[in-house]
């Protein structure tokens, strides 16, 4: 009867021990669902959904030159990178959704793994989160959540990515700046 | 009769009365050393055949014969088997033919040449084409498939290959497009930030991290 107990008692710890891990497992994954946004496609003007998993990133990865200097930094940006999707939606006016459809965004976001390094909020601008993940001293996952009372956009990128690289990107490739800020300042003055 | 004589053995001592009459009656059967005698009406051996005067070669040429005959019989079968196989293939060459029969037979009007011409026509050509033909430009069928399955291949590979090509382009596009949505993103906050406090949060994030 006692060594009944015991290895009862055995059994449960290494099932809770199992548990346990699949849930840190889990909660240490740096790929966020979007997938609830989908509802808004239906009152979107205009829709951006890219999903490039790690065997389209390594497809992806094979088709950039190696002689030209601004592919070449890309292919070093997105080397050890799993995975980038981004959606976003832009509106033709303003208040097309709530804080509720992207409440299941920042659920997810608010778990321990994540780590908010910029939380900008304005009213009229709207708002731009950046969330990264660390698995020891390297990141392990980025997550961005802009929402512009037209648009709303969520970027997720699995890897280690570098801030500073890819924030050198914007205007390179033949293709122009977005130039939001300087649209903002336009828009104050 | 003596029975003790040895004379029964090996004709020595007294001969017995009755054995010397015996012999005496017996002795005109014996054997009488003398040619045979054939009387004049009996004919001694066969008639002459008119075969038999060829001797051997007769049945060795016929044997030579026979094996001409079956090696003839066999080349002839090879050849129809031949044409059988290449016929086919000749008839596609040749499209038009049954076209001129067509609008021949449309006229109504078969003058005795158009007659011979159209039987020309409808003469199985391909036979003699094959004929003509020299058997080295003959086509072999079976690299003629080997051929065909090779380009179908070849052709596969390529289509592959094109499809492999577009999804890389359309991945690299998808790549570019979503990396400049998120520096595009990242700079705007970035901008914000240094704006509203002097401390460059994106820089450090190393240092953060």
């Amino acid at each position: 009867m006692k060594s009944l107990s015991k290895t009862s008692l055995k059994l449960a710890s290494l099932v809770a021990v199992v548990v346990f891990a699949a849930t840190s497992a889990s909660a240490q994954n740096p790929r966020i669902q979007t997938s609830q946004l989908d509802v808004l496609a239906a009152k979107a003007s205009q829709t951006v959904d890219v999903n490039i998993d790690e065997g389209l990133m390594q497809i992806a990865r094979n088709f950039l030159s190696n002689k030209d200097a601004d592919e070449v930094k890309v292919k070093e940006l997105v080397n050890g990178l799993k995975g980038i999707y981004v959606k976003s939606f832009e509106f033709e006016t303003e208040n097309q959704f709530s804080d509720a459809d992207l409440e299941s965004i920042r659920s997810q976001l608010r778990n321990s793994a994540w780590n908010r390094i910029v939380n900008v909020s304005s009213k009229k601008e709207g708002s731009v989160e950046v969330y990264v993940m660390h698995s020891g001293s390297q990141i392990s996952g980025l997550a961005l959540l802009a929402v512009d009372p037209k648009e709303v956009t969520v970027v997720n990128i699995i890897g280690p990515v570098d801030l500073e690289k890819l924030s050198e990107l914007e205007g390179q490739f033949g293709i122009p700046e977005l130039r939001i800020e300087h649209s903002k300042t336009k828009r104050k003055n | 009769m003596n029975t003790d004589s040895d004379y029964l053995w090996d004709k020595t001592g007294e001969p017995d009365r009755e054995i010397q009459q015996l012999e005496e009656i017996l002795g005109t059967l014996r054997y009488q050393p003398r040619p045979l005698e054939i009387p004049a009406a009996v004919r001694v051996g066969r008639e002459r055949s008119f075969f038999r005067g060829f001797g051997p070669r007769l049945p060795i040429a016929a044997t030579i014969a026979m094996l001409l005959v079956g090696l003839g019989l066999w080349l002839g079968l090879q050849r129809l088997q031949r044409r059988q196989h290449i016929q086919p293939s000749e008839v596609v060459q040749t499209p038009n033919k049954p076209a001129l029969d067509r609008s021949q037979s449309q006229t109504g009007v078969n003058s005795p040449e158009e007659n011979h011409s159209s039987d020309l026509a409808v003469a199985p050509e391909p036979i003699h084409k094959t004929n003509d033909t020299p058997r080295r430009h003959r086509v072999n069928q079976a690299t003629l498939a080997r051929n065909s399955n090779r380009l179908r291949n070849e052709a596969a590979r390529n289509t592959q290959l094109a499809a492999n090509a577009r999804q890389g382009a359309a991945a690299k596009d998808q790549l570019l497009l979503a990396l400049r949505m998120a520096s595009a993103k990242l700079i705007f906050a970035q901008k914000k930030t240094q704006s509203t406090n002097p401390r460059d949060l994106i820089h450090n994030q190393h240092k953060i991290g």
